[in-house]
């Protein structure tokens, strides 16, 4: 019996080629889309747990709310807390501190000199807490000594062109370090990201620098590795006693006017790094669970598109099968027999599918690895799970889909099917499949109009929200950036203006102090910047003035006693009280000015607060993300003696002379840059890295609304055929009693149409609450103007009514005769 | 072997209402050969899907080889028109992705008979009606006469007690019209009871009996002169 239906099946789809390819080829694409899909949330909701014995791996999470300040986040922590938490808490087998480099190490070898991005200090039993495969020598033990690097394998290429070059030197900032270990590249899903790991033993080292700002800073990462049988409950228990024995103490020593709201501490399991991201700390971008979440329902919806065209062709194509079925039933086919024959023939198509998409998702992972950056595998043959999972879904799909095809075509009732002539669709088929259209275009809506919301807010986010003019300005870092530095820079041709920038002015870095104005305490941010720094970016004041070289008082550098003056920003206004920009000019305000910022100085004893006036209100401005709101701040140009004083020098070019000018700069640096590798970006390049999860996430829909178009299209294209070849006698009769291919194109257009603009119902309301949702997410966001629900609406018309234009315009010319001679 | 009595069958829509067969009552006993005519519209196809068990009528009873059928569920009938009827159609109604073979062999496949039986009986069935040398080819292959035999050759493969035939020399020329009405004989004297819709008075003239209709009512019985 099954060979008799698997003849049918098979014959029947080598005979219907153009409709089986166009059903397949759906399928498939869909399924590709699904599967590379699935790959990336597994990859995505799987970090870290690459790591032996993860679940006992965790990192100290700090929540912490100042007095009259929002809640901060963060899995940064300080330098200290690693010591003092294995004195007091026996249950941990090792902890290990991590910091990034600050300013990126230079990296010589040779003659030849590498700005290492991918650089992190760390404690010497950071590979006990991680341990990580090695390629050579032992990663647990390789930091002991202050000298030990432990290398990527990559790294160990690409400095060595070789995997184990154990003893070899290597000079990290002039300061000589050899390599005792080189480990496996760390995997895209891990939340690590780092090609050589110092030990934090050095003299020199972030970790050493940080040890000396005790509690005051929380720069770096704290992990631990809980002996086994811990109770985590247990340990987060304790960790409340902890912070009030250990670092409220600290904190107030610290900083006496300080009050906390809130200041509690946990483990942060491993794996949930990525998933639960900070407000700061972490080495990579986490994930945002509800765009995952967003991404598997896209996925899930891209199936059904697909599912729906076979849906619609099957059932649309039914009436020739009917004799078939007809025949059957009168020589005593039951109902339950047709359901497993078709049932069967809908597993053949999802079958030939899955294999056809699993070809194109092999073909296409290595793109779409480019295009996220990231390694992901797909070795079905050797991933149990993620095979049985493709079986499943392939499985659900003949199911779901098939159920539907094959009772419209069991429903054939033999007495009227077997007199021969013209057969009708199966009953309700017609309303069935219009439905199911109108679901197919309202998935393409909802992607089309998200697609136009998301491009439109990053393009905000990057040109309009900062409130500044980036347009041709170069971002020069350097260690720190000094006068010397500006001054040569000015002197190349092509260049209108320069001024050097503090890592907080342009969102590297986040220093906050209790300011008084009055009686009044505040928590303001602060930035030093250089003379010149606002007029590089375009910033004119809302009242008063900008620094001035010729006011002494408005350089720090200069100031021994006394503090220099201030501008601050619109929120610095409303925070201090002031009714107005212009109200707050001429006031003073008592704030810490540390004469020379460094990590030592921040960890030590706050200098006494000393008064400033405010000179000056600039509108609020940001080079941070628009995620967040925009925090008071009070800008002051201080010394540049130190990186944190001053560390990006910003270059503002001619745009008429822009390459003359960077080459400009390029050679320059090649003078004065003492063999240091130049490290420069332009502005908007700069700001991009804050909204590269944005791009990719608008990206990804961009793309996902393409493939839902094109396998929208094929199923249109496919039923326009059928349903032109279906109406040839009615368009024959109409046409001969009068009707002009005009009339039978629009005839044939409208009926196209119509499910189109019911999906538009449904999807702009749907797109519009998902949208105006996501975009809650921005502390600054552009609206959703009615023209984009227009143009969202207007592509989807365009979209079915191209499709389905050829079909449509042939049938219309054609000739009446040959129409009513088809019956 | 068959009985109607005063069977009826309205069609029904939203507006309106058929009455496609009124109270008709007929016997058919066990190998005879009838045939039905009538003019277009009068209710032929209708019976004869009364009698083949692919519809019920509205009312009336119908028994079918002693067992009365007209209020039975489809479920039941799809199992007595398995395991006693076979059909002929004008339109041949074979199969287009199936070859001649696995045509005639759907007839034994909801039997369940096994596989080896099946493929002697259809081997046997299309020496029959003399189609065996084209077993593998596509319906679309062949001329009409000959896919009328395949026809017939599915309808006799399952040892029907009853051949319902509509209009089976309908879409054939003289010589193939002869030709099946020949193998429909052959099978009445074999002892299968044949019911034949036929417009041509010379295929009528072939049964032993034909009965005329008219707007779904017997209006004559004529008995062929033995």
């Amino acid at each position: 019996m099954f060979r008799n239906y698997l003849a049918a099946a098979l014959r029947n789809l080598q005979r219907n080629g153009l409709y089986a390819g166009i059903t397949i080829g759906g399928l498939a694409i869909g399924f590709a889309s699904a599967l590379l899909i699935g790959l990336y949330l597994r990859h995505e909701l799987t970090y870290d747990r690459f790591i032996p014995g993860h679940e006992r791996v965790f990192v100290i999470n700090q929540k912490v709310k100042p007095q009259n300040k929002p809640l901060v986040d963060m899995d940064d922590s300080s330098a200290n807390l690693a010591a003092d938490l294995k004195l007091d808490f026996p249950q941990i087998e090792y902890t290990a501190r991590m910091a990034p480099a600050g300013f990126p190490p230079t990296i010589k070898r040779e003659g030849v000199s590498i700005s290492e991005r991918s650089f992190a200090w760390v404690d010497p039993d950071f590979f006990k807490v991680m341990p990580m495969p090695a390629v050579a020598g032992d990663p647990r033990v390789a930091l002991e000594a202050p000298d030990g690097l432990v290398l990527s394998r990559s790294a160990a290429r690409r400095y060595f062109h070789q995997d184990a070059p154990l003893g070899r030197q290597l000079l990290v900032d002039e300061h000589p370090m050899h390599v005792t270990a080189v480990i496996e590249d760390l995997p895209t899903n891990s939340h690590l990201y780092g090609d050589v790991f110092a030990s934090g033993k050095a003299a020199f080292s972030m970790l050493r620098q940080l040890d000396a700002a005790g509690y005051s800073a929380n720069s770096n990462l704290t992990y631990l590795r809980l002996k086994p049988g811990v109770s985590t409950e247990a340990m987060n228990a304790a960790l409340v006693g902890f912070v009030q024995r250990r670092i409220m103490p600290a904190q107030r020593l610290q900083n006496p006017n300080q009050q906390f709201d809130q200041f509690a501490m946990r483990l942060k399991p491993l794996t949930s790094i990525h998933l639960e991201p900070s407000d700061g700390g972490d080495p990579k971008p986490g994930a945002d669970v509800k765009v995952l979440a967003g991404i598997g329902v896209i996925g899930v919806l891209i199936v059904v598109v697909a599912a729906i065209n076979f849906v619609t062709l099957m059932t649309a194509r039914a009436a020739r099968r009917a004799v078939e079925v007809g025949v059957r039933k009168a020589l005593g086919a039951e109902p339950r027999d047709l359901i497993v024959q078709f049932m069967g023939e809908a597993l053949i198509y999802i079958a030939v599918a899955l294999v056809l998409a699993v070809a194109l998702a092999e073909l296409l992972l290595p793109a779409v690895n480019a295009a996220l950056q990231r390694k992901i595998a797909f070795s079905y043959l050797t991933d149990p799970p993620l095979l049985f999972a493709m079986l499943a879904v392939a499985l659900a799909t003949a199911l779901l889909a098939g159920l539907y095809p094959a009772l419209v075509l069991s429903a054939f009732r033999p007495a009227a099917v077997l007199k021969g002539g013209p057969v009708a669709g199966g009953p309700g088929g017609i309303a069935v499949r219009q439905a199911l259209v109108v679901a197919q275009f309202a998935v393409l809506i909802t992607l089309v109009l998200s697609t136009l919301t998301i491009f439109r807010q990053t393009v905000f986010a990057l040109r309009d929200a900062t409130h500044t003019d980036k347009d041709g300005v170069l971002m020069l870092f350097a260690s720190p950036c000094t006068d010397t530095l500006r001054d040569a820079v000015l002197t190349v041709p092509g260049v209108r203006a320069a001024a050097c920038a503090s890592p907080m002015a342009v969102n590297l870095g986040n220093s906050n102090d209790m300011v008084q104005i009055g009686d009044r305490h505040v928590f303001l941010n602060y930035a030093p910047v250089d003379f010149g720094f606002f007029d590089v970016y375009g910033v004119r004041p809302l009242a008063g003035r900008l620094f001035r070289r010729d006011r002494p008082g408005d350089d720090g550098a200069l100031l021994r006693d006394t503090s220099p003056t201030i501008v601050i920003n619109e929120s610095a206004v409303r925070a201090l009280g002031f009714k107005s920009p212009q109200a707050a000019i001429g006031h003073l305000v008592t704030w810490h000015f540390i004469q020379k910022l460094s990590m030592a100085n921040l960890g030590g004893t706050y200098p006494p607060p000393r008064a400033s006036e405010v000179i000056g209100v600039v509108p609020d401005f940001t080079f941070g993300s628009v995620r967040q709101p925009i925090n008071p701040f009070y800008y002051y140009v201080g010394p540049k003696d130190d990186v944190l004083g001053s560390v990006a020098l910003n270059i503002k070019l001619d745009p008429a002379r822009r390459a003359e000018a960077v080459k400009g700069i390029d050679e320059l640096w090649m003078r004065i840059g003492k063999g240091m590798p130049l490290q420069q970006y332009f502005a908007d390049q700069f700001m991009l890295r804050l909204y590269v999860d944005n791009i990719i996430q608008g990206g990804f829909i961009a793309v996902c609304a393409l493939i839902a178009i094109s396998i929208a299209c094929l199923g249109l294209f496919a039923l326009s055929a059928y349903t032109a070849e279906r109406r040839t006698k009615e368009i024959g009769i109409r046409k001969a009693m009068g009707a002009s291919s005009g009339d039978i194109l629009r005839l044939l257009l409208w009926q196209f149409t119509q499910p189109v603009l019911w999906a538009n119902v449904l999807a702009l309301p749907v797109a519009w609450l998902v949208m105006s949702w996501w975009l809650r997410g921005f502390a600054y966001h552009v609206a959703m103007p009615g023209w984009t629900f227009v143009v969202a609406a207007a592509s989807g018309v365009l979209i079915a009514l191209s499709t389905v234009f050829v079909h449509a315009l042939r049938v219309s010319r054609a000739r009446p005769v040959g129409a009513l001679r088809y019956e | 072997m068959l009985k109607l009595d005063k069977v009826s069958k309205v069609y029904r829509t939203t507006e309106v209402e058929t009455l496609a067969l009124n109270e008709i009552s007929m016997e058919v006993g066990p190998g005879e050969f009838v045939a039905i005519m009538g003019p277009s519209g009068c209710g032929k196809s209708t019976l004869l899907n009364t009698l083949g068990l692919l519809d019920t009528p509205t009312s009336g009873s119908y028994s079918f080889f002693g067992e009365e059928v007209a209020r039975r569920s489809e479920r039941e009938l799809t199992a007595l028109r398995r395991d006693r009827i076979g059909f002929v159609f004008q339109s041949f109604n074979l199969i287009d992705d199936l070859t001649v073979a696995e045509n005639v062999e759907v007839a034994l496949l909801y039997r369940k008979v096994p596989g080896g039986e099946r493929r002697r009986r259809v081997a046997e069935a299309l020496e029959r009606v003399g189609i065996g040398h084209r077993a593998k080819h596509r319906p679309q292959q062949l001329s009409g006469g000959q896919q009328q035999r395949v026809a017939v050759a599915r309808a006799l493969v399952s040892d029907p007690s009853l051949i319902l035939a509509d209009e089976p020399t309908g879409n054939l020329d003289t010589v193939n019209g002869e030709a099946v009405m020949a193998l429909l004989t052959e099978a009445a004297g074999a002892g299968v009871t044949v019911i034949m819709v036929t417009h041509s008075l010379a295929h009528a003239a072939v049964a032993q009996r034909t009965i005329k209709l008219l707007d779904g009512r017997v209006v004559s019985e004529t008995l062929l002169a033995a």
